[in-house]
């Protein structure tokens, strides 16, 4: 069964020419793509996730608002009693420091801007499967 | 496929003595040959070019720098007579931290500033303004009221500083006005004034503002600025068209250009409609261009770029002054082309991007911080981009000559080459009906995402070599050499404060009469220059919002370009 990936922007940030070359890319692999754009809030975002039954949610930064943002969307996830359903990746303009936060956070992979489609196509199916493995 | 063995030899105190190594991977290196035919933007190439690889009219055609059609250099002396500007981009948190770092680069010697605001300004909302709680100043500095302008300007000379306002949007119309109002206040006659705004509303439409770059009202806008700076300060560049935004969204070298000076030519055909003469603008017309990594390709693209825009300025719009005809440009260096993988190699990749924007004849450079993929600059990566320049400049004798690749077999081919690649993306344009119609179609976006797709998809099949990121790779880094740049959260906290406060304590009757003049002005046409009303906005403490949503009203659409604030001036 393909995978159901949520990828968004957040807030006012713009750059989306990345994560959308991701998403056309999973879904040449055969993943579900929703891609919700722009101008999304924590709030609108998880509502998303819990709609669309999301097995994956990616987040697209640019402007420094990663650790923000994240950490909102996150007690939101937990509060919907979504967290340990929806498998949680983070890119963009990331500096590495920040990833081991990210993780303690919550965030299951961080995926900085770069890195190749494949790693986070491997990384999504691997994790679904497993994740359906077990359920 | 690495394979190692290796025999663990000991002396006679038991220590380690490797002597015996075999290594399949440096066998393999060590025949390892070139084998990419195609330059960056995916021209062939031949192994080896000669007399018989240029045709005999373009031989004729190199001519000498400073002579029409430019293409070796718009002077004949180049760095001899100036040598390119060294400007860095910068934007921080408010005008007060944006003002620290510009003072640490200027002791640092750079010779122009170059100041980029955040994301709400460039969205034309202010800072209290409940989207952009957590956002001011994270990704440039924030510029919510003419307060703001004067923080950042504060003990700058305005007179005697070239200041490069990366204003790109709907904002430009009103933050240029503030600049220019406080330099009145501070009894600076604007003919003295030199800088450049940006000022190209189209291109950002491709940089996620669409919703604050409307068709229509942003060719106004940007027409504003070229009349009035054409009229009352004759030293400033009017548009800085944004070629290099469009090369980072994938574009190749060719349709970075064509594409751009289509754009230009929009703003070009709405100044004319107001009367001026392409003579009176013109030469005040400028790009801000990429320079990316495939070193001898950057170097054609911007010989045939001269090349092209001499040609279009002359046959196209009929200009006589040479000096119109002179391709002005500001280099970014290719943002695109960095990566947070082994972050130091971007480093290297600057340092030969900086190269070629010398030896193609900048007007002005900016190198990225080789941490541009991770974060903000620090001052540490900000001063290494600037001593590149400086070595780029001083050490490296690239300098010393105008145009050093003129006559090379190879160069000439290949801005031969560009530039008939150049007109062939004008002529798209011009197919389409022009850049504007392009856009509104959406001809531009499937161009622009599907040389995105091929570009990414060259990467990840490595018909495209990026080192660290699809070969030699390495574990990622954990941290970052120089630290990585932060603003603090209560920067952001304390602009609101800011700004709530002024709403309060200025002269309420005075922003009311201002805006209502404003109005008045916004509703008469066209072709009403709105600038001199926006400074006089802009000194009752109007803010960004509250000037542009007026304006906004006065073309039909909402104040809010996030649709929740209203207006708080009655109509």
């Amino acid at each position: 069964m393909a995978a159901r990936v949520v990828l968004t922007k957040i807030g006012l940030d713009g750059h989306e020419r990345g994560v959308m070359g991701i998403g056309r890319n999973l879904m040449n692999q055969g993943m579900e793509v929703v891609y919700l754009g722009m101008f999304q809030t924590p709030g609108s975002i998880v509502k998303t996730v819990l709609e669309e039954d999301a097995d994956v949610l990616g987040l697209s930064y640019h402007s420094g608002l990663h650790i923000y943002f994240t950490k909102k969307i996150i007690s939101l996830l937990k509060k919907q009693d979504l967290k340990n359903d929806v498998l949680l990746i983070v890119g963009g303009v990331i500096p590495p420091e920040d990833i081991g936060t990210l993780k303690k956070m919550g965030v299951d992979e961080v995926f900085p801007s770069g890195s190749l489609i494949n790693s986070i196509s491997n990384y999504i199916v691997a994790k679904t499967s497993q994740a359906r493995g077990r359920s | 496929m690495l394979q190692k063995t290796r025999k663990r030899v000991t002396d006679n105190e038991g220590r380690e003595n490797m002597t015996e190594l075999s290594y399949e991977k440096i066998q393999k290196a060590y025949k390892d040959k070139i084998t990419i035919q195609k330059t960056w933007s995916g021209f062939t190439v031949k192994d080896c070019y000669s007399s018989e690889d240029v045709r005999p009219e373009v031989m004729n055609e190199i001519a000498m720098p400073g002579v029409y059609p430019f293409k070796r250099g718009i002077h004949h002396d180049m760095y001899k007579g100036k040598l390119w500007t060294k400007r860095i981009v910068t934007g921080m948190g408010t005008g007060k931290e944006t003002n620290e770092r510009i003072r640490f680069q200027v002791e640092q010697g750079i010779s122009g500033l170059n100041t980029v605001v955040d994301t709400p300004t460039h969205l034309g909302i202010d800072a209290d303004h409940p989207w952009a709680k957590g956002q001011i100043g994270t990704d440039g500095v924030n510029i919510t009221s003419m307060r703001d302008m004067e923080l950042l300007t504060e003990g700058i000379p305005l007179d005697k500083v070239s200041w490069s306002l990366v204003f790109c949007c709907n904002e430009s119309p009103v933050l240029l006005p503030m600049y220019f109002a406080v330099a009145q206040e501070r009894g600076i006659p604007l003919d003295k004034l030199k800088g450049t705004v940006q000022n190209d509303p189209l291109h950002f439409r491709y940089c996620g503002y669409r919703v604050n770059a409307v068709l229509g009202l942003s060719e106004k806008g940007a027409a504003d600025i070229i009349e009035y700076c054409t009229k009352y300060v004759p030293q400033w560049y009017t548009t800085t068209v944004n070629c290099y935004d469009l090369r980072e969204n994938g574009l190749n070298a060719a349709q970075e250009i064509g594409y751009g000076f289509s754009i230009m030519m929009v703003y070009i055909n709405e100044a004319l409609k107001r009367g001026l003469h392409i003579d009176d603008f013109a030469p005040r017309l400028a790009f801000y261009i990429s320079a990316h990594i495939d070193f001898f390709e950057e170097i054609a693209k911007f010989r045939a770029a001269r090349s092209v825009w001499a040609k279009l300025l002359k046959e196209r719009f009929g200009a006589k002054d040479p000096k119109s005809m002179q391709l002005k440009y500001a280099i970014h260096t290719a943002g695109r082309s960095l990566y947070s993988k082994q972050p130091l190699n971007n480093i290297v990749r600057i340092a030969c991007e900086t190269m070629a924007a010398a030896i193609g004849g900048a007007q002005s450079i900016h190198c990225c911080g080789y941490d541009e993929p991770i974060a903000l600059p620090t001052e540490a990566s900000n001063t290494l981009a600037l001593r590149t320049q400086q070595v780029v400049a001083y050490e490296t004798g690239v300098a010393r000559v105008v145009d050093p690749m003129g006559g090379s077999y190879y160069v000439e081919s290949l801005t031969a080459r560009l530039e008939e690649e150049i007109w062939k993306c004008i002529k798209d344009i011009d197919n389409q009906g022009g850049m504007a119609e392009a856009m509104r179609t959406g001809w531009l976006d499937k161009e622009i995402e599907e040389e995105s797709y091929r570009r990414q998809k060259a990467i990840e099949d490595k018909e495209e070599i990026v080192v660290g990121v699809n070969e030699f790779v390495t574990e990622m880094e954990t941290t970052t050499l120089t630290g990585a740049q932060r603003v603090p959260e209560k920067i952001g906290r304390e602009q609101i404060k800011a700004v709530k406060e002024l709403k309060k304590t200025r002269n309420k009757k005075k922003v009311d009469q201002s805006i209502r003049h404003l109005r008045e002005k916004a509703v008469s046409g066209d072709k009403e220059n709105l600038i001199p009303a926006i400074m006089e906005a802009a000194k009752s403490y109007a803010t960004l919002q509250e000037m542009w949503g007026t304006i906004r009203e006065a073309y039909g659409l909402p104040y809010d370009v996030l649709g929740v604030l209203e207006s708080p001036f009655k109509k």
